[in-house]
C-alpha cells in the first residue's frame, strides 16, 4: 500500500484556482466514498477549508491512485497542485492538522476541520486500515503540538488581541457588555470577535445613524444617537473607538462622570482610531484599561513571531512521533 | 507527646510549602503553570494539622497559647482556605503567591523565641475562650488569603496598565474580575467568621490583658467592616479594594502584640 497526498492550498494556488476546487462540508464524505470507485483507490479522505483542498488517499500503486485523481480533476491549474508521498504525506497532514500549514500559524479550526472531513469518510466507508491509524496519528500529533508548544499561543490580529486582552480583564465575556463609537470595519471586525466569544450586549454609534443601525442589525445590538453614547457608557465594560473624528471622542470627564454609577467597576478601552479617539489621560483612571491600535498591533505582531519561532520544534515533535509508529502505507 | 514530633511536622510543613512555592515559581519563569503546587501544599496542610493535632494533646485545649502556636494555626488556616478556594475558583497560581507567606509563618513560628519546647497543658479551658481564639485565628486566614489575591490583583493591575504582557506570569494570572470576586468573597469569609471570634471573646472571662488584645482586634473588624461595606455599597476600584485589603492584614497581625 502506498500513501498520497494531492493537494492545493493557499500558497500553491489563488483563490480563484481553489474555489473550482472546494467542495462543501456536506459532501465531504460523498465524494471521498465516490473516488474510491476509481481505478487504484482503496481509501480516501477529501479535506476541502477556504484555504484548501486536499486528497488522502491509500492504493497498492501510487502512480495509479494520482493518475485516477488527476483524471478526476482534469489539466485545468494542474501547475498548482502539490504531491506528496509515503512519509512526505503523512507528515504533511502532521503539519496541516497542527497549524503549520496554515495562513495563520498555529491556528486551531483547521483541526475541527479535518477531524470532520475524516469522520465523514469514514462513515461514508471511504477509509480503512491505512488512513484509520494514519489520521488517528495526526490528531495525536495536532494535540501533543498544542499542548506542548506554545504554537496557538497568543492572538495574532488586532481583533484577536483585543480579544485576549478583554477575557485577561473579565474573564469569560458572556454578559459583557460592549459599546463601538464609529461603525468602520476594524471597529466592526473587534465588536464581532467579541460577541462570537460571548459579549452579549453591542450598543453601535456613528456621526450617520443609518450606518449605526446597519452594523447594530448585523451585530444584532442597538444603534444609540452619536450624542447620547455618553449616556451608555455607565452600563457597558467594553469601549471599542474607530471614528474619523481629528481630536479625541473620549474625554477624562466623560469616564469620571459614570465612575460613581458603575461602582468602579473594570473598563476596557479600545482605540483603533487614527488619530486617537480616546484621550490618553483617560487611562491614568483607576478602573480603566485603555489600548490604542500601536500597542494592539505590537501585541499581535509579537504572537506572530512567537510562533514562527516555534515551527522548529512543532516539526521536530512530528518527526519523533512518525518515527515513533511504522504507519503502513508510508 | 510532644517530643520532637510536633517541631518536626512543622518543619516539614515549611519545607513542604517552600518547595511548593519555588516549583511553582519556577514553572511560571517558563510560562507554564505548576501542577504541583496545590499538591504540596495538601502536603503542607496534613503536617500542620499534625502539628496542630499533637500540640492539643499535649495542651488538652485548642492550642493557640504563644505567638508560635498562633502564626502556626494561622499558616494551616490560611493553607485551609486556599485549598477551599483555590481549585473551586480555578485559582491555582493562588498557591505561588500563598505558599511564601505560609512559609514565613512557619518560619516563624519555629524561629528561637516564638517556639515552645515543652508545651504545657492549659489549666481551666473555657468554652467562649477556645472558640475565641480559634474563630478569630481562622478568619485572619481567610483574611490573610484576601491579601494574597489583593496582591495577585496590584501585580496584574500594573502589568495590564503598563502593557507589559509578555511574561509567563501575565499569562497565568486569572482575570482581575475572577480575582476581585475571590477577594470580596474572601473579605466576606474572613470577616464573618471573624465576627463569631469577636463576639465568642467579648462573652469570655475577661483580664486586663484580654481586654486589649480583644480591643485591637474589634478595631481591625471594624476596619474590615468599612472596607467590606463600601466595596459592597458604594462601590470600590479594584486597586483601592487591593491596597486595602493587603494593608489592614498588615495592621491587623497587630493585634498579636497584645496577646
Amino acid at each position: 500500500m502506498e500513501l498520497v497526498c494531492l493537494g492545493l492550498n493557499h500558497r500553491s494556488a489563488p483563490v480563484e484556482v481553489r474555489e473550482q476546487f472546494a467542495v462543501l462540508s456536506s459532501q465531504l464524505g460523498e465524494r471521498a466514498s465516490k473516488l474510491r470507485e476509481l481505478p487504484g483507490i482503496e481509501e480516501t479522505v477529501v479535506v476541502s477549508t477556504c484555504n484548501r483542498t486536499e486528497f488522502y488517499l491509500a492504493g497498492e500503486c501510487g502512480d495509479e491512485a494520482v493518475r485516477s485523481i488527476r483524471s478526476v480533476i482534469g489539466e485545468v491549474a494542474s501547475e498548482h497542485w502539490y504531491e506528496k508521498r509515503r512519509l512526505e504525506a503523512a507528515r504533511h497532514l502532521c503539519e496541516v492538522a497542527s497549524g503549520l500549514d496554515s495562513m495563520v500559524l498555529g491556528e486551531t479550526e483547521i483541526f475541527g476541520q479535518i477531524k470532520e472531513a475524516y469522520r465523514l469518510a469514514h462513515a461514508a466507508g471511504a477509509t480503512s486500515g491505512v488512513l484509520n491509524r494514519l489520521f488517528q496519528r495526526a490528531f495525536g500529533v495536532g494535540k501533543k503540538i498544542r499542548t506542548e508548544t506554545s504554537i496557538q499561543e497568543g492572538a495574532t490580529s488586532v481583533a484577536g488581541s483585543a480579544v485576549e486582552l478583554a477575557e485577561k480583564i473579565f474573564g469569560k465575556l458572556k454578559g459583557c457588555r460592549v459599546i463601538v463609537i464609529g461603525a468602520g470595519e476594524m471597529s466592526r471586525q473587534t465588536a464581532q470577535a467579541l460577541v462570537s466569544r460571548g459579549a452579549s450586549s453591542v450598543f453601535v454609534t456613528n456621526r450617520s445613524f443609518d450606518r449605526a443601525e446597519e452594523l447594530a442589525e448585523e451585530m444584532g445590538g442597538r444603534a444609540v444617537h452619536f450624542d447620547e453614547w455618553q449616556g451608555v457608557l455607565a452600563g457597558v465594560d467594553v469601549v471599542i473607538s474607530s471614528t474619523s473624528a481629528p481630536h479625541p471622542v473620549v474625554m477624562p470627564f466623560h469616564v469620571e462622570a459614570v465612575r460613581r454609577v458603575r461602582k468602579y467597576r473594570p473598563l476596557f478601552l479600545i482605540d483603533i482610531a487614527v488619530p486617537r479617539d480616546i484621550d490618553p489621560a483617560v487611562g491614568e483612571i483607576e478602573e480603566v484599561y485603555l489600548y490604542d491600535i500601536d500597542t494592539l498591533e505590537q501585541l499581535a505582531a509579537e504572537a506572530r513571531s512567537r510562533r514562527e519561532r516555534q515551527i522548529e520544534e512543532c516539526k521536530r515533535l512530528i518527526e519523533e512521533e512518525l518515527a515513533k509508529l511504522n504507519l503502513p502505507g508510508t | 507527646m510532644g517530643g520532637g514530633v510536633d517541631r518536626w511536622f512543622l518543619i516539614l510543613a515549611a519545607l513542604f510549602t517552600a518547595f511548593g512555592g519555588v516549583m511553582g515559581m519556577l514553572t511560571l519563569k517558563h510560562g507554564r503553570r505548576s501542577r504541583w503546587t496545590l499538591a504540596w501544599m495538601a502536603l503542607g496542610f496534613v503536617c500542620l494539622s499534625g502539628f496542630l493535632w499533637v500540640r492539643g494533646e499535649a495542651r488538652g485545649a485548642c492550642p493557640l497559647v504563644g505567638s508560635g502556636e498562633i502564626l502556626a494555626f494561622l499558616a494551616w488556616s490560611l493553607t485551609l482556605f486556599y485549598l477551599v478556594i483555590g481549585p473551586t475558583y480555578r485559582l491555582s497560581l493562588l498557591g505561588v503567591f500563598s505558599a511564601p507567606l505560609v512559609t514565613a509563618f512557619l518560619v516563624g513560628a519555629l524561629a528561637p523565641g516564638m517556639w515552645v519546647n515543652d508545651p504545657q497543658r492549659v489549666e481551666g479551658t473555657n468554652g467562649w475562650q477556645e472558640t475565641h481564639s480559634a474563630m478569630s485565628v481562622l478568619g485572619y486566614g481567610g483574611l490573610a488569603l484576601a491579601a494574597v489575591a489583593a496582591v495577585m490583583f496590584l501585580v496584574l493591575d500594573k502589568q495590564l496598565k503598563d502593557h507589559h504582557l509578555t511574561s509567563g506570569l501575565f499569562r497565568n494570572l486569572p482575570p482581575i474580575r475572577e480575582l476581585l470576586i475571590s477577594i470580596r468573597r474572601l473579605l466576606w469569609a474572613g470577616w464573618l467568621v471573624m465576627s463569631v471570634g469577636i463576639v465568642a471573646g467579648f462573652r469570655m472571662p475577661h483580664g486586663q490583658d484580654v481586654h486589649l488584645h480583644l480591643l485591637a482586634a474589634l478595631g481591625v473588624w471594624l476596619g474590615y467592616a468599612l472596607l467590606i461595606g463600601v466595596a459592597q455599597f458604594r462601590g470600590l476600584a479594584g486597586r483601592h479594594l487591593s491596597i486595602g485589603a493587603v494593608g489592614l492584614f498588615i495592621v491587623s497581625l497587630s493585634v498579636f502584640v497584645f496577646i
